[in-house]
């Protein structure tokens, strides 16, 4: 159980510090993907070792996985918007107001 | 309908708003006539609830109690003793001559004004009506709005500034205080089992030692930034000479009597050991502020600055006269909250009378007005005087009974606060000299119109009230007498416990002996008639 | 095996049923008629929500879908929070619509809808699961809505970045919500209540993962509820999206944090709220982060010279106070919780309404824009003054009912419970960050009032707009001075989280 639980929680690491880091807005996109993912074995993880009986955490994941895809969808066709107005991607080169 | 009256009294203002609402906004005749005709119909109404009133009952009369909020007990709670009738009295009165002095003066943005100024008044009677803590602190933001708009909109050159200081000020002491009656309404609940933002219920609540210090603080706080006490004045001078005429004489004669009132009608009661414990810092505060006052005043170049200090000074008496926790003390204090609101009021009118004529209200811009305006140059004279307090005077009475409890709780408080006296009529007469007497040094005043009917229909009322209460001040005194007894049995309850000599109950004292003594002749009053030679 | 079906109970979800159905006409209706009509499709938007509200005024309490959805006091008065915001915000709409989005009318008023249907779910979800698809249904059209002015750099900024922001606070709250579930082996949010306090007793050892949960997820909402630090996005993403959408983030979806807050936090971790917990107690880690809102969200504000801005930095302040009342934990602070967002709706969306109208005319979010717009359009600025008063807190409207309700809450709790002195300062410093809201407040209705010059513009009103103007006004008012209906239906939230009064 504790090998999954890490091997969730690098993922969500992995995709945490991409989110922060990264100056693509592709790439700011599949860090999420990967935080979802970490959080998806985490859930799974769970429902095999500690509550054995029912399918919560199974289904959850697949509602993850769902809420995920629709969230890429959008995110890609934002990304695309912006495409069209700036002819970039990059995070440094787009915005016109303060953070 | 008779018990019904303080609701009438309160929200009849009201009903003006919603005709004004109704009326274009350029039709200034047909807003300023239901303007004072509402106010004049408010001010009958006190008239006739004055007429109404029981001098002789102890407690509250024309009570209404309807629960409001049930969920946190908050109930539409009024009712009147002497001191509020007293006040409400006065600012029905005050508020017609206020609009009644704006009549010309004001000419931008005609509607707004006059909403503006019956909104507050309908928080001004609120104030006193309420004997709810919830009602009573609704009613004393709500006035924070209009006052806001009459500073910074029909104000002068620096109204922004003095309107948002105006606020700030206010705003900060009042949500201390919103603090204190919450921690107030718990306490209660946790005694009694039940919520309720009842005044005079929280008066038998018993608080411990402790937590009334911080609560009497919170309350303080906000009241002394009203009243203002000295070193929150700040805001004060800046908001007076800044609001217009009548901005100017509403805040003096009424605005900052709802600190006072704040002070004798829940300070005093409902925290009496607290009150013994700052009972010394008050005091020297209000000393600071008597002579603070005065001798910042007696430098001022501006007349309406002048008067605006020496309201700071003879603010600083009421507070001393009501720390004086005597009989005498707290009766001459409300009685001279009605007469500072007289005798300031007017002041600020004539002031505002000579810079609607003259655009300016530096002392040195005039001079020898006497000769050429000496029906104006007499409503001065008897105006300055009040406010010294001459005997025959309104002032006189007032601030006589204040020293007496002064004297009376502390010696050297009676005395320093006599100096006071000394002051006040130094500035005030120096500055009639140099604004009425001598030759007339500018040509600009030499063509200047005397008082017109209209400003003398503003002017003789006050100087009736000014004379009345100077000679016979027993239907007043008889009204506050029973209220200033309840609110001394209350601190009684620590004062018997706490205070060593020189502060003692005095229930004995009758209205009849206070008259014989009015008759007396104080040494420092003989001084300064001297000095008026 | 015996299978039985759960009890679905569907009648208790008509409303969202008939609302998600009436979007989708409205889409279907507006390519149908080949985006002819100006206002049809929002008048069917307000009409759909009207309808909703009706239907939910006959739809009882109970539960449905094996308990996983419920309806009681607290579901159905955020729902009516949110009809109430989404209904303001197509309102105010109407004049983007003629001007700006010319070929999606139909899609925009059917996001709107479906982000409501979103959070009328998540307000009736009674376990982790279907909170969060309620949250992700609330916030993805959201996302959309925020960039839906495709060739306008601001609006696409906006919304790339409140896509960032949204999709990893999403993010965040799942993996808290996976080691809640970890924790207690259910997802339904009574019995984790219970399931977690028994995990605690049992190992003793679980503190660390409890506080990494209990932080993400706090992490997770406080994104949605721009609780510092996880504000930054609102001023911007307030800026760029279209005005009515700035307006129901600002009301809709913060109302929509919230109920999800205080679902996970009130009801499901109430044992840890306690500081007897420590270091497991969330009240204090959520004080410190209200008191951050308080404090930077007023302060910030005063600087900005954009309406939107300032109005997004003020929101975040508004959600410092809220967290007043859910940190108290008593009954009265839940139903001050209720009562503010309320009595917020009816000024943040009057007031959002008016810079709607007011851009609609000028292009314009400037402050300065609204020099002297008093004399030339009285009644916006009258109106516009009454919304700013009562974000302020003055009396005797709504607004000032919300704040006394909320520093009454917690003063109540520091007093009754010596742990929960510190309260005190909490409500303190509140008091002391009114004074300065005050004084930004103030400054709008100085440029408005007290300007030298008349403005040069005049405002036009179109109905609906007015319609939601003086909704507001009435609201604030009506509720100001006579807040009891509404606080005894708030006060019923209070038993949906299982506090008793």
């Amino acid at each position: 159980m504790f090998h999954y639980l890490a091997l969730a929680a690098i993922l969500f690491s992995i995709g945490l510090f991409g989110v922060l880091t990264r100056r693509n807005t592709i790439g700011i996109l599949m860090s999420l993907e990967l935080m979802f993912n970490g959080a998806t074995i985490n859930f799974v993880t769970f429902n095999k070792y500690v509550v054995t009986d029912a399918l919560l955490g199974q289904m959850f994941a697949i509602f993850v996985i769902v809420v995920a895809a629709a969230e890429a969808a959008i995110g890609l066709a934002i990304v695309l918007l912006i495409y069209r107005n700036w002819r970039c991607i990059k995070t440094d080169n787009y915005g016109v107001m303060k953070w | 309908m008779e018990s019904q009256i303080l609701t009438l009294v309160t929200f009849f203002p009201l009903l003006g708003i919603v005709l004004m609402l109704a009326i274009p906004k350029n039709q200034h005749d047909s807003i300023k006539s239901i303007c004072l005709i509402v106010s004049f119909i408010t001010m009958l109404l006190s008239f006739w609830m004055y007429a109404m009133f029981d001098p002789i009952a102890n407690g509250m009369q024309f009570e209404v109690d309807i629960p409001w909020i049930t969920s946190l007990g908050i109930h539409y709670h009024m009712g009147i003793d002497g001191i509020s009738l007293l006040l409400i009295v006065l600012t029905s009165v005050l508020s017609v001559l206020a609009i009644l002095s704006s009549w010309i003066s004001i000419t931008k943005a005609v509607k707004g004004y006059y909403i503006s100024m019956l909104l507050l008044e309908v928080g001004m009677i609120g104030v006193f009506c309420s004997l709810d803590l919830f009602m009573f602190y609704v009613f004393w933001e709500v006035m924070l709005v209009p006052m806001y708009f009459i500073i910074g909109l029909w104000g002068g050159p620096r109204r922004l500034y003095a309107a948002i200081k105006f606020v700030l000020f206010t705003m900060f002491g009042s949500l201390l205080m919103l603090v204190a009656i919450l921690y107030l309404v718990f306490a209660y609940q946790s005694y009694s089992g039940e919520y309720s933002f009842d005044m005079l219920k929280m008066m038998e609540l018993p608080i411990a030692y402790g937590p009334q210090l911080y609560l009497f603080g919170a309350f303080a706080l906000a009241f002394a930034i009203k009243v203002p006490l000295f070193p929150f004045h700040t805001w004060l001078p800046d908001a007076h000479v800044q609001a217009p005429t009548a901005g100017s004489v509403i805040l003096a004669g009424v605005l900052l009597k709802m600190g006072t009132y704040g002070f004798v009608r829940i300070c005093l009661p409902i925290f009496p050991e607290a009150t013994v414990a700052y009972l010394p810092y008050i005091c020297v505060l209000s000393l600071i502020a008597i002579i603070y006052g005065a001798l910042v005043a007696m430098v001022q170049k501006d007349v309406k600055s002048l008067v605006a200090f020496s309201s700071v000074s003879h603010m600083g008496f009421i507070m001393l006269g009501i720390f004086a926790l005597n009989l005498q003390g707290i009766e001459g204090a409300v009685l001279q909250m009605i007469n500072h609101g007289v005798s300031t009021g007017a002041l600020f009118l004539i002031v505002g009378m000579i810079y609607e004529r003259r655009h300016t209200r530096l002392i040195e811009e005039f001079g020898g007005l006497a000769k050429v305006m000496p029906v104006f140059a007499t409503f001065f004279m008897i105006t300055t005087l009040s406010s010294i307090g001459l005997p025959l005077t309104n002032g006189f009475v007032g601030e006589f009974l204040i020293l007496l409890g002064a004297f009376k709780a502390n010696t050297v408080y009676g005395i320093i606060a006599a100096s006071g006296v000394i002051l006040s009529a130094c500035y005030m007469l120096w500055m009639y000299q140099r604004v009425i007497f001598g030759k007339v040094t500018k040509p600009e005043n030499e063509k200047l119109k005397d008082v017109n009917w209209r400003e003398k229909l503003i002017l003789i009322p006050l100087v009736l009230i000014i004379f009345w209460i100077g000679v016979y001040p027993k239907p007043l005194l008889d009204r506050i007498e029973p209220a200033v007894k309840q609110v001394l049995t209350y601190v009684s309850k620590a004062t018997t416990v706490n205070i060593g000599e020189g502060i003692q109950i005095d229930q004995a004292r009758t209205t009849d002996e206070v008259e014989i003594i009015l008759g007396e002749v104080d040494p420092v009053k003989v001084g300064s008639e001297g000095m008026e030679e | 095996m015996e299978f039985a079906f759960p009890e679905y109970n569907l009648r208790l979800m008509a409303p969202e049923i008939f609302l998600f159905l009436w979007a989708l006409l409205i889409i279907a209706y507006d390519v149908l008629t080949k985006r002819k009509s100006e206002t049809t499709a929002g008048y069917l938007a307000l009409a759909g929500l009207m309808i909703t509200g009706l239907i939910l005024g006959f739809t009882g309490t109970g539960h449905g879908f094996g308990n996983m959805f419920v309806s009681d006091t607290a579901a159905k008065f955020f729902k009516i929070i949110f009809l109430g915001s989404a209904f303001m915000a197509i309102g105010s709409s109407f004049g983007i619509m003629r001007e700006k989005i010319v070929n999606h009318r139909g899609e925009f008023y059917g996001l709107i809808l479906f982000s409501t249907v979103g959070m009328m779910f998540l307000s009736s979800s009674n376990e982790l699961l279907s909170l969060y698809i309620g949250l992700e249904l609330t916030t993805i059209p959201l996302f959309v809505l925020a960039a839906f002015f495709k060739d306008d750099k601001l609006s696409v900024e906006a919304g790339i970045k409140y896509f960032i922001v949204g999709a990893f606070s999403s993010a965040l709250l799942l993996y808290g919500i996976s080691f809640l579930y970890g924790l207690s082996g259910t997802t339904d949010l009574v019995q984790m209540k219970i399931n977690i306090a028994i995990t605690h007793l049992t190992f003793q050892n679980i503190g660390v993962i409890l506080i990494l949960a209990i932080v993400l997820v706090v992490a997770g909402i406080g994104f949605k509820l721009s609780l510092p630090p996880f504000h930054q996005w609102v001023p911007d993403v307030y800026q760029g999206s279209p005005t009515p959408v700035a307006a129901f983030l600002s009301v809709g979806s913060k109302a929509a944090g919230l109920i999800a807050f205080a679902k996970i936090f009130v009801n499901g971790l109430f044992a840890f709220h306690h500081p007897d917990m420590a270091p497991n107690d969330w009240g204090r880690l959520v004080a410190l982060l209200a008191v951050a809102a308080m404090i930077l969200g007023n302060t910030v504000a005063i600087r900005q010279t954009n309406i939107k801005r300032m109005l997004g930095y003020s929101s975040i302040a508004q959600v410092g106070y809220i967290m007043i009342g859910i940190v108290a934990m008593n009954a009265l602070g839940m139903a001050a919780m209720g009562f503010y967002i309320f009595a917020y709706m009816f000024a943040n969306m009057g007031a959002f309404a008016a810079v709607a109208i007011v851009e609609d005319k000028t292009g314009s979010c400037e402050i300065s824009t609204y020099s002297g717009l008093a004399r030339t359009s009285p009644l916006l600025s009258a109106t516009f003054a009454v919304f700013l008063l009562s974000l302020a807190g003055i009396p005797p409207l709504a607004g000032f009912m919300a704040k006394f309700y909320i520093f009454a809450a917690g003063i109540q709790a520091a007093q009754h419970d010596p742990g929960l002195y510190w309260m005190y300062w909490l409500v303190g410093i509140a008091l002391l960050t009114t004074v300065f809201a005050i004084y930004y407040y103030a400054n709008i209705i100085k440029q408005m009032y007290f300007a030298k010059e008349p403005s040069p513009h005049k405002v036009t009103y179109n109905f609906p707009a007015l319609t939601v103007l003086l909704i507001g006004l009435a609201g604030l008012f009506v509720f100001g001075i006579y807040p009891e209906p509404v606080l005894h239906f708030a006060s019923g939230i209070a038993s949906s989280f299982g506090i008793i009064p």
